[in-house]
């Protein structure tokens, strides 16, 4: 095999926790696959990859390029502009990169409320010793600057178009086996397409028992002994599974954890967050406005709850198409 | 989004909607909107002129979408349907933008109320753009009718249906049939027998072959939709084990009364333990026996009528009954004929005189010396024992409104006017026809005004005291309006669906059954085998409670997808 011909990628990590990393490293052997199939330009948490060696590259040099994590500052700005710059195909890599993730609930607040709690009002703080970073710092003579931090975390195609999703917190290692072999042999689905996944539901693919539903009672995991043959949801214990893509292997809820919706809306959904709240009040098995309340109350923190991974891509963040 | 040549048609309604926004000005915006081929204005678009202007616009300029800026679509989205339709056009290729409704008849201020117009135009024209052409369908009609009560109402629908040729199941719970009719003496104002009135009914019914008589039975379950319902009645007497009988019915009349107001609940009244209080049934049932008698034989020389027992009050009913005023005139005349001399008090809050001969039938009343004592609503008046130097059975303590004055009137006998209410178990039938009811237990009819003996549901009529109380005058023409209603349905064979309801795409379905018990007509039903849910779309009205619950986005609402929703609001707030 000619050197030129090996397929030229690089993997980046923007606002991301590194799980999405360590599922590419959970393909396990066919990790050494993708050395011998592939040349790494870039991949922060493996390879020795400087930035200024990506700019160096010819646009669309690179073949694919996988982004995770969510935009949050200027410098996931920059590398993402400069990845979609230098590379053919870019692929928004798991839940953050696709709908701004568990990093994206921050929009919930402001920059300020963070760097308060953070800090400021931090208890474990020392006295005397709060300082809020800033961009820029003049340091004897010099001045020392730092990414600028974001009032919104953005899901990737806010920042730059992208060719595909791959969602998943993080995706399946065997999604992400076949989104890489399907780069490598050029077998792409049309561009803007979710990979990796189904279209239909994770309870198409759960084998629990699903009757018609009426929750009067919302439980946590651990408040009840579970009937492991019965939906999560009719022994009422929150799952996102029917306003889920499914595609992970249904993980969570074979273990006895409500789907926690990470794979994101289904097709044509502009809001998986609004589609959790309605489709749950729908199935209260109550008609006192008051009994519907207190039952929902035992959901705690019901908007992060509907909006774990997708707050940033979301309707309530004036998102309007899917 | 296909490329498209929308017309907008802005109607000044005269001046109800020219006198507040200005028509011209909203015309030359729409003109500006993406897809706009032509806009216009015209005085009166629902006209036949300003029909015929959409019918050759389309013609001559080749038009593929319609918006009508005019009033509410509950007025004349079906003209304009209707308009498209005759120009070839797909009807469904039409949208309304409430300009009067929701603009110049609840605006002032001009400038703001056009610039409102043009904003609900722009979402108009934005969502008429992703229409689609939608076809309606048609379902066979079953003739046979289920008839739900054998009062004089059931009866006479029954009779209508059967004279026309057509199969009747009337099932009513008693074991005999007339229904509360039964249970009167003679009837106001012309004091015919009910018992005339019935027998006359009952024969004809049950002698004519094409009524099945189902009695000691009760519907107990329907399932299917308008044309093809598919009933289970049980039938319990006395002699056998309860069994059940299956049968289809295109239609069903519900004619399940009503029940009288238990007199007991108002303690003050003493009914029940003063022995000569007694209600305006087994006032009845003396009179059917012809004897107006007190509990020891003897016979009364004062009976005092109290009007409103239950009605027109907040703690009980606060409607009217409409039947007692007038039942109570003619016991009047009947104690009058039956005891002369008796001194009859008629204690009443207002006297609701408004039907036919009723007004003579007072006036008639009031000349036989019957006196009469105004109470005002919520002063009722007080029933106690009298002493035995009081010279009668009973005293009641009047707030007299006319005098103004407390008085104090002598009374062997007590006739309580007890109003009409909600059968007791109304909500079971209404849950097993899928109707709904109001706040006091009526079923609820689908136009009040309109549309009075059809429900929300296709194929479930009501007539009668179900609905409401009435008199057997139009109790009986309910009954009639709505055999008529099936006979024209069922004269025509098969019936038309509307296209507007909720599809599941199967493809996407992951069979969660999230909407499986939210549909309030019942129209989904869960595919064991493929594991899906599935519309009938025969009984869906398109409510979208199933569409917007649907947490994968798989239950599509026909001309309310999401893209056609959003594209509305994007156009009404750009």
């Amino acid at each position: 095999m000619s050197e030129k011909k090996k397929l030229q990628i690089a993997l980046y990590w923007g606002a991301a926790c590194g799980g999405c990393d360590v599922a590419v490293l959970d393909t396990d052997a066919f990790i050494l696959d993708v050395a011998a199939l592939a040349d790494i330009r870039l991949w922060p948490i493996a390879v020795d990859g400087k930035y200024a060696d990506v700019e160096a590259l010819a646009d669309g040099e690179l073949d694919a390029a996988f982004f995770n994590g969510a935009v949050r500052n200027s410098e996931n700005e920059h590398i993402a502009r400069l990845l979609r710059q230098k590379s053919k195909v870019l692929v928004a890599f798991g839940s953050c990169a696709h709908l701004g993730g568990i990093p994206g609930l921050a929009n919930f607040v402001t920059r300020d409320d963070i760097f308060r709690t953070a800090y400021l009002d931090n208890p474990s703080i020392e006295p005397g010793n709060r300082t809020v970073p800033v961009p820029s710092t003049p340091v004897n003579g010099h001045v020392l600057e730092i990414p600028k931090f974001y009032q919104r975390v953005y899901a990737l195609d806010a920042v730059v178009p992208v060719d595909y999703y791959l969602p998943g917190c993080p995706p399946a290692p065997n999604q992400v086996k076949a989104a890489i072999l399907a780069i490598a042999t050029g077998n792409l689905p049309p561009r803007g397409s979710v990979v990796g996944a189904s279209d239909r539901a994770v309870c198409e693919d759960c084998k629990r028992e699903k009757s018609e539903k009426k929750i009067s009672r919302f439980y946590r995991p651990w408040e009840i002994i579970q009937d492991p043959t019965k939906c999560l949801l009719e022994q009422g214990i929150v799952c996102l599974g029917p306003a889920t893509r499914s595609g992970c292997g249904v993980r969570c809820p074979d273990t006895g954890q409500g789907c926690r919706g990470c794979y994101g809306p289904l097709p044509g959904v502009v809001d998986q967050g609004a589609k959790v709240v309605s489709s749950l009040a729908s199935v209260i098995d109550s008609r006192d406005p008051e009994e519907i309340e207190r039952i929902l109350d035992a959901i705690p923190d019901f908007t992060a709850i509907a909006y774990r991974f997708g707050l940033p891509a979301s309707l309530l963040q004036r998102r309007i198409r899917a | 989004m296909q490329p498209c040549k929308i017309g907008v048609y802005v109607c000044q309604c005269g001046t109800n909607i020219a006198k507040v926004v200005d028509c011209e000005d909203v015309v030359a915006f729409a003109a500006t909107l993406p897809h706009v081929v032509l806009s216009k204005t015209y005085k009166y678009m629902c006209s036949n002129p300003g029909q015929d202007m959409i019918v050759q616009d389309i013609q001559s300029h080749g038009l593929d979408r319609v918006v009508v800026a005019a009033c509410s679509p509950r007025m004349h989205e079906r003209t304009f349907r209707n308009a498209l339709q005759v120009a070839g056009l797909n009807p469904y290729f039409f949208e309304m933008a409430n300009i009067r409704e929701h603009c110049s008849w609840v605006h002032e201020d001009h400038v703001a109320a056009t610039e409102k117009a043009k904003a609900l135009v722009r979402g108009a024209v934005f969502r008429v753009a992703r229409h689609e052409a939608l076809e309606r369908k048609t379902v066979d009609m079953c003739p046979e009718v289920l008839v739900l009560g054998g009062g004089v109402s059931g009866l006479t629908a029954a009779l209508d249906i059967a004279e026309a040729g057509y199969r009747v199941r009337l099932v009513e719970r008693q074991g005999a049939l007339g229904g509360n009719l039964a249970r009167i003496d003679l009837t106001a104002p012309y004091l015919n027998a009910a018992r005339d009135l019935l027998t006359e009914r009952i024969t004809r019914v049950t002698e004519n072959e094409r009524i099945d008589v189902l009695l000691h039975s009760r519907l107990v379950n329907l399932e299917g939709f308008i044309g093809n319902y598919r009933a289970t009645v049980e039938t319990r007497d006395a002699d056998n084990p309860p069994r059940k009988t299956e049968f289809l019915v295109g239609n069903v009349i519900v004619a399940t009364g009503y029940q009288e107001f238990d007199a007991g609940r108002i303690t003050h009244y003493g009914y029940g333990k003063l022995p000569n209080v007694v209600t305006s049934f087994e006032f009845e049932q003396m009179l059917r026996q012809g004897r107006v008698q007190m509990d020891d034989g003897r016979l009364p020389r004062f009976v005092s009528i109290v009007h409103c027992v239950g009605s027109r009050s907040q703690e009980f009913h606060g409607y009217c009954s409409r039947v007692c005023c007038m039942t109570a005139l003619k016991y009047a005349h009947e104690v009058r004929s039956a005891i002369p001399g008796c001194r009859v008090s008629d204690i009443y809050i207002d006297m609701h005189a408004f039907g036919k001969g009723h007004e003579d039938f007072y006036r008639r009343s009031s000349e036989v010396k019957t006196l009469f004592l105004m109470y005002r609503k919520g002063d009722r008046p007080v029933i106690r024992k009298a002493q035995p130097s009081d010279g009668c059975d009973m005293l009641i303590e009047v707030n007299e409104q006319l005098s103004g004055e407390t008085i104090e009137i002598p009374s062997d006998l007590v006739v309580l006017m007890v109003g009409m209410e909600a059968r007791s178990d109304a909500h079971e039938v209404a849950r097993l026809v899928n109707i709904s009811q109001d706040k006091e237990g009526w079923f609820i009819e689908s136009h009040p005004k309109l549309d009075p003996v059809a429900t929300t549901t296709d194929g479930i009529y009501i007539a009668g005291t179900c609905a409401a109380p009435k008199d057997i005058p139009d109790t009986v023409a309910q009954a009639r309006a709505s055999a008529a209603r099936i006979l024209a349905k069922v004269a025509r064979g098969k019936i038309e669906v509307d296209a507007v309801y909720a599809e599941v795409d199967e493809a996407r379905c992951s069979g969660c059954r999230i909407c499986n018990d939210l549909c309030p007509y019942s129209a989904i039903e869960f595919d064991l085998e493929k594991k899906v849910s599935r519309v009938i779309s025969a009984v869906c009205k398109a409510c979208g409670a199933c569409g917007s619950a649907c947490p994968s986005g798989a239950i599509k609402a026909r001309h309310f997808t999401d893209a056609q929703i959003f594209a509305q609001i994007e156009g009404v707030l750009r």
